[in-house]
């Protein structure tokens, strides 16, 4: 009764754990969604309907090719909740709103085994990140794979800065309001809110765009008013009170007036105690950068637009150190500029606005600059050495329009790390010198794992049911012949070594019923391979061996917890199908390996 | 130093916008433009004192505070 009820309980047990798999396939997944408008709205009715789509959820809905205009399909960016919400709001408008799946070719999701060095590739997922080309255009992604700026204080000495909702999960440390003489340094202009938001904008926060260093932490020093001007001494004031205070890098978006002693000063005080310094290099299409960009230790930024060109107001030649871009923004056609989220100075909200000038330049210099202070670098003289010697040159640059070349974020995290050994390095190294990928290289998507799993584990209980009924020792052999009969030393079939084939490791990754398949790499069974046949012949040959029979005992236990979970999961069998012939042939052959493995260990009893 | 500068007042496009006075041989950043004066295409003739001592966010050219102006247009 005892044994029945134990039986009961291990078919339930496997029953439940079976139903629950939920097989190779993956519940569908997506970054988009599709809009398809109905055929009889007019192209004005579908783009009032896409602006105010904009507006409400700072998404943008765009045709999915250009095929897609007739049929009026559109493609947003977007997750369930932005599925919902539109499916509410836009159902009179739309003949359907369907989540855009992402098909791939891999469809085995279980790739636990393998070292991901890549991103993943919804990263970050900010609604606005596609219209920030200037982010792409310093390669800012392959940056982002080894800092964001973490522990680093930029301190932006500007109009203030106001925490915008793009700025609620960037950190602040305290600043100052030098125009109004107090320890609050919001603004009311704008433009030091977008500055702060190019260096550290909330980044993969799902809302609005991103920002180059966006783990940093902001200082906000308020030096201009309202108006866009301030004085020159609460300008010195700002740089020392950001070096006394932690400040790692300044960045200074503004500029005027000429040379004086009272910013030099200040300005060598900070660079001695290791801050860089970054400043716009004007806007007033000059040859020379406007103060304080030209003092020597100041790096000064000339502006680029969308297509690397120095911008027509962007001031260049003498003290010019890099290029970064600043945007173009002709008339009504925003695109080209710089997109951050700052104030509306007329209502004090929010907005995202894209503006120009060597003002949006500097701080993509500021922000790489800690990046580069992020990875270790500490002096200020190295941080700029970096700066020049990773950006791009410029062939051609005969009046220094570039400095030493456009801003590139990637790079310069490149150069910054060499000679230091990160976690991301180490497996470089490995890999460079030969110690993993010239040699071999790891799949761990090659293997279904948890199917194999569940066959070893079959196995082990199978074993342990049937030990009830006939008691026997646990040996090697038993637990070698278990491994061989259910999965074989799967983790094998991941494995690739350059230049040699690669069958030799499936045969020996196979378990005994997949060895029919194994060197052509087919996954459907052999009818021979995948039956009671072989166990039976190895319980034969060697059930008078006093420890081979257990090996054969072994295998017969393990192949028939392979079949098992292969009549649930896979049940392709040359010749029968895959459905419930397939099926009923690997069950059959399941119970009569267990049927031969009791026999066995009946005879082994009984003679013991 | 007072100065008079003949112009053409232009609105800038950098950051929310900054108002300029552009002469034949140069741009001026405006500093205090009273209203009256904040029209595109309006030509003046400013008096006004050069701010050395002041920066910008606009970095336009020198700051030019108004201390008075005649409108020509």
């Amino acid at each position: 009764m005892k044994r029945f009820l134990l039986l009961c309980l291990f078919l339930l047990g496997l029953g439940w754990a079976v139903s629950n798999f939920t097989g190779l396939a993956t519940q569908g997944t997506f970054d988009s969604i599709v809009l398809d408008f109905r055929e009889d709205l007019t192209q004005t009715e579908i783009a009032d309907r896409i602006r105010t789509i904009a507006d409400q959820y700072q998404v943008v809905p765009q045709l999915n090719s250009k095929f897609s205009k007739d049929d009026n399909i559109y493609v947003v960016r977007g997750d369930r909740d932005l599925l919902r919400s539109l499916r509410r709001s836009l159902r009179q408008d739309t003949e359907a709103i369907e989540p855009n799946f992402i098909y791939r070719i891999d469809t085995q999701p279980m790739n636990v085994a393998a070292i991901i060095l890549g991103d993943s590739n919804n990263f970050p997922n900010d609604p606005l990140y596609g219209k920030q080309w200037n982010l792409r255009s310093i390669n800012i992604e392959e940056a982002w794979k080894e800092t964001q700026g973490e522990g680093v204080t930029v301190a932006v000495i500007d109009t203030g800065v106001s925490r915008v909702p793009d700025l609620k999960d960037t950190e602040f440390v305290p600043g100052y309001d030098f125009v109004n003489n107090r320890r609050e340094a919001s603004d009311d202009n704008g433009h030091g809110t977008h500055v702060a938001g190019t260096i550290a904008q909330s980044t993969n926060n799902g809302y609005g765009v991103a920002g180059i260093a966006h783990r940093a932490k902001i200082m906000p020093l308020k030096v201009l008013s309202a108006g866009g001007g301030g004085t020159i001494s609460d300008i010195a004031e700002a740089i020392r009170f950001a070096a006394d205070n932690g400040a790692d890098v300044i960045n200074m978006s503004l500029g005027g007036g000429g040379e004086t002693q009272l910013m030099k000063d200040a300005i060598d005080y900070a660079y001695n105690k290791g801050v860089v310094i970054i400043a716009a290099a004007g806007n007033s299409g000059e040859n020379a950068a406007a103060y304080p960009a030209r003092y020597p230790r100041v790096v000064a930024v000339s502006a680029l637009d969308s297509t690397g060109n120095k911008t027509p107001y962007s001031n260049f030649g003498a003290g010019v150190d890099i290029s970064a871009p600043g945007g173009l923004t002709q008339g009504d056609n925003e695109d080209g500029g710089i997109l951050q989220e700052t104030i509306d100075p007329a209502t004090g909200g929010s907005t995202f606005a894209a503006f120009q000038g060597t003002s949006m330049a500097s701080p993509h210099v500021a922000g790489v600059a800690a990046l580069i202070r992020a990875t270790g670098v500490d002096s200020p003289d190295e941080i700029v050495a970096i700066l020049k010697e990773s950006s791009r040159q410029v062939a051609e640059d005969p009046f220094n329009h570039f400095g030493a070349g456009h801003l590139d974020a990637a790079s310069a995290v490149q150069v910054a790390l060499r000679g230091q050994i990160s976690f991301r390095d180490f497996f470089r190294w490995l890999r460079e010198s030969g110690y993993l990928s010239p040699r071999f290289w790891i799949d761990g998507g090659a293997v279904a794992l948890l199917p194999k799993i569940a066959m070893v584990l079959g196995s082990y209980l199978l074993a342990w049911f049937l030990r009830n009924y006939f008691p026997f020792r646990w040996g090697w052999s038993m637990a070698g012949g278990l491994i061989a009969g259910s999965s074989g030393l799967f983790f094998l079939r991941g494995l690739y070594i350059f230049d040699l084939p690669q069958w030799p490791m499936r045969v020996m990754g196979s378990s005994l019923p997949e060895l029919g398949g194994a060197i052509q790499g087919s996954s459907v069974l052999n009818p021979v391979f995948a039956s009671v046949l072989i166990p039976a012949v190895l319980v034969v040959l060697f059930l008078g061996h006093p420890e081979w029979k257990w090996l054969a005992i072994g295998t017969t236990i393990g192949v028939a917890s392979f079949l098992v979970i292969s009549a649930f999961i896979s049940p392709a069998v040359w010749g029968l199908g895959s459905g419930a012939i397939a099926r009923g042939f690997l069950v059959i052959n399941a119970l009569l390996c267990m049927g031969l493995a009791s026999l066995a260990l009946k005879s082994e009893t009984t003679i013991a | 130093m007072t100065i008079t500068v003949e112009g053409v007042v232009e609105k800038k496009g950098f950051g929310t916008g900054t108002w300029a006075l552009v002469s034949a041989e140069q741009t001026y950043e405006l500093k205090d433009a009273p209203p009256e004066l904040q029209q595109s295409g309006k030509k003046a003739i400013v008096q006004g004192i050069i701010r050395e001592d002041v920066m910008t966010l606009a970095m336009i050219g020198p700051v030019l505070q108004v201390e008075s102006f005649q409108a020509l247009s």
